[in-house]
């Protein structure tokens, strides 16, 4: 709601000017990174593990080899993930089943770090719905996930959309807040700054039903990126769901993906 | 013990009435001579007894009270003539005064006597806004307005272009209490921050106490705002207004009864709009505000007076169907004035507040939407006892009932569970204006003020004493010495977790778990003039704490959120600075150098862990100079420099990769800095002479003349080229803004 204003205002009436300008930060203190998913497809399922970087570095992430990592689930299940190198460690046997919840287990050294994260049960969805419309001039594409919300509260679902086969590096999250129970007409909210559709486009998005925790995690990281009048939090690194410091994060989630053209 | 106390209170109150001597009471009203305008803030004194004296009230009454005798009385006001009355006192007389405006005011008068209120009084941390002089000084848009003109004052910071809401001494904006005409106005911007609400046009003056204030105020911690409409000319008709870039203006205003009533209406709007029509590509987007200022006044008898005085204003934003926005504030205020007694001022006030949000989309062929809104119903009491030439006793009551509706969603689909809040805000209070001897001025008073919570079950009340004394020490006739203490509660809080403002941001009243904000504030100053009264130079310090402040947890959604106190956290706070202020008065040369040395900190359980932190508000440097250089009486030209310290944000130090993505890795809160800002503005003014009733007037406006590219937000980016590497990107909003105005009169 407030991306909205701060994009029509700072379009209308402000002279708005950008510039990449050089800054001074502050010295990184590199952070142990903890990634991993456990999704209703079969595997393998991947956990990675690595350090941060400072903000101007180029270089890879360091990877972290040394470490013991294990997934279980509440119905008895255990799997002691085997390293790959770079950081990468794979399940072989484990099986994600909707509405179980999953632990990651991992130790660096003398350092424990845990994560908990239950795969809800997977909403079908139907669609992605399109709709053209002209704001100020330009063709506007509101992307519309169709899918039916389940009657209960507490549903929540993450979005990740490529465009042409590239990323696009936005978060998206929608839960059942405001509305629930019925056919979802609430599009994405993409900051379209520096992405433009055009007809014949081909996107792709894939579809997660995600946890209260991993939902709070993409929902902070949202809201940083949203600037402008009325927009943009004080930012933080989001809360997650991953015990002992460490950034990053752990999720159970259901997937689906689903690609169109644009009309 | 009780009838101790009471006659010790009585002592205080009264020390000067123990000279037996028979006394008399000169009271009356004091107006501007051309339009009626009654003039507040004028200062009454006696020649033949230096250490009497008074000034007017906010309705331009007076009250002195003298041994019998024969007296010559001077009334001065900054930019009027000086009136010298003589007065044979044998009984109790009135005496009204008419003031006539001094043209000559550029010129340096040397007076007998050094006379300048700011020596004498015991307020602190007070500044008047001219609205003579507001009226020169540059601005955006050349949309002369008084909020952007306070900013220029030490104390009182812009919270940056483009975002609405200032803060005074190291407060959150929602931390001050904007009143126009005793309504509070919860929302004092257009457009998202680049006007005020205030219609120059119809305001009469304005004054901004910093922290300090007297008894009768309350309800906000940082400061008081408070704006006066103008009457209206009781002797005869007039129009004036303007024509701008931006928006036009028109007041008309005039007597209801000759030289008794009057009023007047004052409008503005904005026409982007009508321009974005034209356009092929803008003419399903909408994007004005329009505002209404109305006042009226009746006199009943002599005694008594009624004043009605409303705004209406409404932003309104949108984009065809599928967007539309509209907010506003709406006040209304009936007031009764009554000269109980020639000592006895009484001023009863029915106030009504409304400030409503609404926003609506259609996407995907349905409708949502938002509103909120606080309403105010509200009820004064003030009296004020002019006991004699040494004390002026205010004592009065409050009760305010808050209506407050969260964000509440509607639209096809939603079923909508949020419940209105209710709160009742009560305050009485006592004070004295107390003249202690001819160099020592004392202002004391208490204010209990309690909260009850409505509609809760448990019926919370939460109650607070706030004692407020500030005192001067005339040194020399040229310097004197200040010192103040005051406590302030605040029972309303915005909810704003966003870095800048936002109509969307939403009050919310004291819960069991939102406790009062309190703040305490022990402030010293010094004030002296120099080269006879040309310049004045006010220096004062400060130290700020604040209790039960709120801050937002991290990803917290507070315009959707279910239970909106789950989201917030709690700490304290604590502000110190140095403000020094050095003023021109006369001469062909008038302005100000004002700067500011401070700091800002908070502490809330869950943020930063627990460390205090530099607050976003915090700026360690800012100057600013304005000049307004009278050429000759046709032109006036006028500039305004600023320089802040940038805002205290937070960069990332590191980044990591999610699902693919790169995210930024954040250490300590508010650690970094915006870069700083500084503009220069200048305005050129061209009054043609007057002929017979008819003046005009043009203005011409150069906002950031060197075109700085001052910062606004800034972003971090992926850099196009090379991913690996992270661009910051800085918004700016206005470099180089002319502007053209024609204001006219008749």
């Amino acid at each position: 709601m407030k991306g909205i204003i701060s994009v029509i205002v700072v379009g209308l009436i402000f002279c708005g000017c950008e510039k990449t300008i050089s800054l001074k930060y502050k010295g990184n203190t590199s952070r142990i990174i903890i990634e991993g998913e456990v999704t209703n497809v079969a595997g393998p399922y991947w956990v990675k593990i690595s350090r941060s970087i400072g903000l101007t570095d180029t270089g890879s992430y360091p990877g972290i080899d040394t470490a013991v990592v294990s997934i279980n689930d509440d119905a008895g299940n255990r799997e002691v993930l085997v390293g790959q190198g770079n950081g990468m460690y794979r399940t072989f046997s484990l099986a994600g089943v909707e509405g179980r919840t999953y632990t990651l287990n991992v130790t660096i050294g003398e350092q424990v770090y845990t994560a908990q994260s239950r795969m809800p049960l997977r909403v079908p969805f139907d669609s992605i719905k399109v709709e053209k419309v002209r704001v100020t001039g330009d063709t506007q594409y509101n992307i519309i996930p169709v899918y039916i919300d389940p009657a209960e509260r507490g549903n929540n679902y993450r979005y990740v959309l490529t465009l042409n086969n590239r990323l696009v590096n936005q978060h998206f999250v929608q839960n059942d807040d405001v509305k629930s129970g019925f056919i979802n007409t609430d599009r994405l909210e993409i900051n379209d700054d520096d992405l433009k559709f055009k007809r014949g486009d081909s996107i792709r998005l894939e579809v997660q039903c995600i946890d209260k925790n991993v939902a709070l995690y993409y929902t902070t990281l949202a809201q940083i990126a949203d600037s402008g009048p009325g927009g943009g939090t004080t930012p933080n690194n989001p809360p997650n769901n991953i015990s002992n410091g460490a950034l990053g994060l752990f999720s159970a989630h259901t997937t689906q993906t689903m690609s169109r053209t644009m009309p | 013990m009780c009838k101790k106390l009471v006659a010790s209170v009585l002592f205080i109150f009264c020390i000067s009435h123990l000279a037996a001597q028979i006394r008399h009471t000169i009271s009356g009203t004091i107006r501007q001579g051309s339009s009626g305008e009654t003039l507040t803030g004028v200062t009454v004194a006696v020649v033949e007894r230096p250490g009497a004296g008074v000034t007017t009230n906010d309705y331009g009454f007076y009250s002195l009270t003298l041994p019998a005798g024969n007296y010559t009385l001077r009334f001065t006001h900054v930019g009027y003539k000086q009136e010298l009355v003589p007065v044979k006192l044998e009984s109790n007389i009135a005496v009204d005064v008419r003031m006539s405006d001094d043209s000559r005011m550029q010129e340096v008068v040397v007076s007998a006597k050094k006379e300048n209120g700011n020596l004498t009084k015991a307020t602190m941390g007070t500044e008047v806004l001219n609205m003579k002089t507001a009226a020169k000084i540059p601005v955006v848009f050349g949309e002369k307005d008084l909020v952007k003109t306070l900013q220029l004052m030490p104390g009182i910071k812009s919270n940056g272009e483009g975002t609405n809401g200032f803060s005074v001494r190291g407060g959150a904006t929602d931390q001050n209490l904007i009143l126009l005409d005793e309504a509070p106005v919860y929302n004092a911007s257009h457009l998202l921050g680049v006007f005020s609400t205030f219609n120059s046009d119809a305001i009469k003056d304005a004054t901004i106490i910093k922290g300090n204030s007297p008894a009768q105020f309350g309800g906000r911690l940082s400061s008081v705002l408070d704006i006066r409409m103008k009457e209206g000319n009781n002797r005869e008709f007039q129009t004036s207004g303007g024509i701008g870039l931006i928006s036009s203006r028109l007041t008309v205003e005039g007597p209801i009864q000759k030289d008794k009533s009057s009023f007047i209406v004052s409008g503005r709007r904005t026409y982007a709009d009508l321009f974005a029509k034209l356009s092929s590509d803008l003419k399903d987007t909408k994007l004005y505000f329009y505002d209404l200022n109305v006042k009226a006044n009746l006199s009943i008898n002599a005694k008594n007076k009624l004043f009605f005085s409303g705004y209406f204003g409404k932003d309104v934003l949108g984009v065809s169907t599928l967007f539309g926005s509209r907010w506003g504030n709406s006040t209304g205020t009936l007031r009764w004035n009554s000269v109980l007694s020639s000592k006895l001022f009484s001023n009863t006030s029915f106030i009504y507040s409304n400030y409503d949000f609404n926003v609506g989309f259609t996407s995907g062929g349905s409708e949502t939407n938002f509103n909120s809104h606080i309403r105010d119903l509200n009820l004064k009491e003030d009296l004020t006892f002019y006991a004699n030439s040494r004390n002026t006793i205010r004592c009065g009551f409050n009760v305010i009932h808050h209506t407050i509706t969260p964000t509440r969603a509607g639209g096809t689909n939603i079923v909508n569970n949020t419940v209105s809040r209710k709160g009742l805000e009560n305050a009485v209070y006592l004070s004295n204006s107390f003249r202690a001897s001819d160099r020592i001025n004392i202002d004391y008073g208490l204010r209990w003020s309690f909260y009850n919570v409505l509609g809760d079950k448990t019926g919370k009340t939460y109650y607070t004493w706030e004692p407020r004394v500030s005192m001067s020490y005339r040194v020399t006739d040229e310097a004197s010495l200040k010192a103040g203490y005051a406590r302030n509660t605040q029972n309303l809080h915005l909810m704003s977790n966003s870095t800048g403002g936002s109509p969307t941001d939403q009050w919310i009243g004291n819960s069991r778990n939102i406790r009062p904000e309190v703040a305490d504030q022990y402030s010293v100053g010094f004030s002296r003039t120099l080269s006879n009264n040309v310049y004045e130079l006010n220096a004062e310090a400060y130290f700020k704490t604040m209790q039960h402040q709120i801050d937002y947890k991290d990803g917290a959604d507070l315009n959707t959120v279910p239970d909106i106190e789950s989201e917030l956290l709690f700490g304290k706070g604590r502000a110190y600075g140095f403000e020094v202020l050095l003023k021109k008065k006369k001469g062909k040369l008038t302005g100000w150098v004002g700067y500011t040395l401070s700091k800002t900190e908070r502490q809330i359980n869950g943020i930063n862990n627990g460390v205090w932190y530099d607050a976003k508000q915090d700026r360690t440097h800012d100057l600013s100079v304005v000049g307004i250089y009278t050429l000759d009486p046709r032109w006036t030209v006028s500039g305004a420099f600023v320089y802040t310290t940038g805002n205290a944000v937070t960069f990332p130090t590191g980044k990591y990769v999610v699902d693919d993505m790169v995210i930024y890795q954040y250490a300590r809160r508010n650690a970094d800095r915006m870069p700083a800002t500084h503009r220069l503005d200048i305005s050129l003014t061209y009054e043609k002479p007057a002929r017979g009733k008819y003046q005009h007037s043009w203005s011409f406006g150069l906002y950031n003349v060197y075109g700085r590219r001052n910062p606004y937000s800034i972003t971090f980016k992926e850099n196009k080229t090379d991913p690996r590497k992270v661009d910051a990107v800085q918004t700016s909003l206005f470099q180089w803004v002319p502007s053209v105005t024609y204001n006219f009169k008749f």
